[in-house]
């Protein structure tokens, strides 16, 4: 069925099998090779993606289910070569080690901080309780949010200032 | 995930998307996608979205306490309403954030919840807990109440209609206030036991009880005894002790591989006992 949505600020115009789901469509259509299939049944958090602003899991979603709306993934967030403030606050707090979990990570983070600028340690917890890291025991996964909420958060009042 | 899907349906209304049920089952609605997608088969299937029908309005009468919700609201929406915080102290928005984690709650639909009821799910229960009815249509408008589709064979009674969404009827006098507890390994996974009671109270006195029970680890269940028993009762905290009992006897709890049958029964003389203090409690500061 033809489906028109946009990917990383792209617009698709795009006939897909009704039973394609997100996820596959992402890695193996565009690429988009970010999107971890951890579980597969939505217990992992790897696959996470936001449309339309909101973190899904995109083994869940099938394709028809994005039809004019936006699809949001980890390499739609960098601004050229310079990283997004998340992914440089994973790499200097250490909050990354396999990496296979971290994509799903910073996207649910994302959300997070375009909702709440300043989120407590425990309010980061929460956030990111649907997602599974098994090396890191998220100690520095926090350290890493908490870090890019504050980078973000000066990054915006230079800009204000 | 269903793998082999035939055709995908967008309804513009109802009635249409009721014709596109075929009858020999091998048609699915679909909202938000998280229930179907534990479905594992590749025989063909047809989906019908219920997505562009707009049933994700909510209605709130603030002097009678009637809350309607469309069926496709999600999860996370009825988090977030800023019309559902004070709605029985709280107790939908507050306790609705317990279920899953952010993405699930983005997708999953309060339909979906009640269509699929999965065993361990908690909105059921919570939904239970207030006393909730199901709208429906089946060619007409019905409303039926959501613990009595629970007793009968629902999915035989939902196979030729689609929820529209749910009602809750407070009562028009008094303040209604609850308690919702979930055991599991973590705060994300599926309970091994859920519990949720609410209260409705006037002048002292208990007008209104409703309490559910969940992951059973059967289908959530009303405890209408313990209800009965406790409206009409002064809010006095040794109610407690006599209720607790009570829905340990009635509970229809049994063991499986997560907890013993012994374990469960305590867990719900615990979490009763809990939900009733704490309820009580909050009406006694006032």
């Amino acid at each position: 069925m033809e489906l028109e949505f946009t990917v990383n600020g792209r617009e698709y115009v795009q006939d897909v099998p009704p039973d394609t789901r997100l996820i596959d469509f992402l890695r193996e259509d565009l690429n988009l090779t970010s999107v971890k299939e951890g579980c597969g049944v939505g217990e992992c958090g790897s696959c996470t993606v936001l449309v339309d602003g909101k973190s899904i899991l995109s083994c869940l979603t099938y394709m028809p289910e994005i039809d004019g709306k936006e699809v949001l993934t980890l390499e739609g967030i960098t601004d050229g070569d310079e990283l997004h403030p998340l992914q440089q606050a994973f790499i200097d707090t250490g909050g990354v080690q396999c990496g296979f979990c971290t994509p799903g990570f910073i996207m649910v983070a994302l959300e997070l901080l375009n909702e709440n600028p300043d989120p407590t340690r425990d309010e980061i917890r929460k956030w990111i309780e649907g997602n599974i890291c098994r090396c890191t025991g998220y100690r520095k996964i926090v350290d890493a949010i908490e870090l890019a909420a504050r980078w973000m958060r000066e990054g915006q009042e230079a800009v204000e200032a | 995930m269903l793998k082999n899907v035939t055709e995908y349906h967008i309804p513009g209304s109802l009635d249409e998307a009721l014709s596109l049920q075929d009858r020999e089952s091998r048609s699915y609605f679909i909202a938000g996608g998280t229930g179907l997608a534990l479905s594992n088969s590749n025989r063909p299937v047809e989906l019908i979205d219920l997505g562009k029908l707009h049933l994700d309005e909510l209605h709130l009468e603030d002097e009678s306490g009637k809350l309607e919700i469309g069926a496709t609201t999600k999860i996370q929406q009825l988090v977030e309403l800023d019309e559902l915080q004070d709605f029985a102290g709280g107790y939908l928005a507050n306790n609705l954030e317990k279920v899953g984690s952010y993405p699930i709650r983005n997708a999953g639909t309060l339909g979906g919840s009640i269509v699929r009821p999965f065993p361990w799910s908690d909105v059921v229960p919570i939904l239970l807990s207030l006393g909730a009815k199901i709208r429906y249509f089946d060619g007409t408008h019905g409303v039926r109440d959501l613990n009595n589709l629970y007793s009968d064979d629902f999915r035989e009674t939902l196979r030729n209609s689609i929820v529209t969404g749910i009602e809750v009827d407070l009562p028009e006098v008094g303040e209604t206030r609850g308690r919702f507890y979930k055991f599991s390994r973590s705060e994300f996974d599926i309970a091994s036991l859920n519990l949720g009671c609410t209260l409705t109270a006037l002048n002292g006195k208990i007008t209104r009880a409703r309490m559910a029970v969940g992951a059973r680890p059967s289908f959530a269940r009303r405890l209408t005894e313990v209800e009965d028993f406790l409206q009409g009762q002064s809010l006095e905290n040794d109610l407690a002790e006599e209720a607790t009992e009570m829905a340990a006897d009635t509970a229809g709890v049994t063991g499986d591989r997560k907890m013993s049958k012994d374990y469960r029964l305590a867990q719900v003389r615990k979490m009763t006992e809990e939900a009733l203090t704490g309820v009580i409690g909050d009406f006694l500061e006032q």
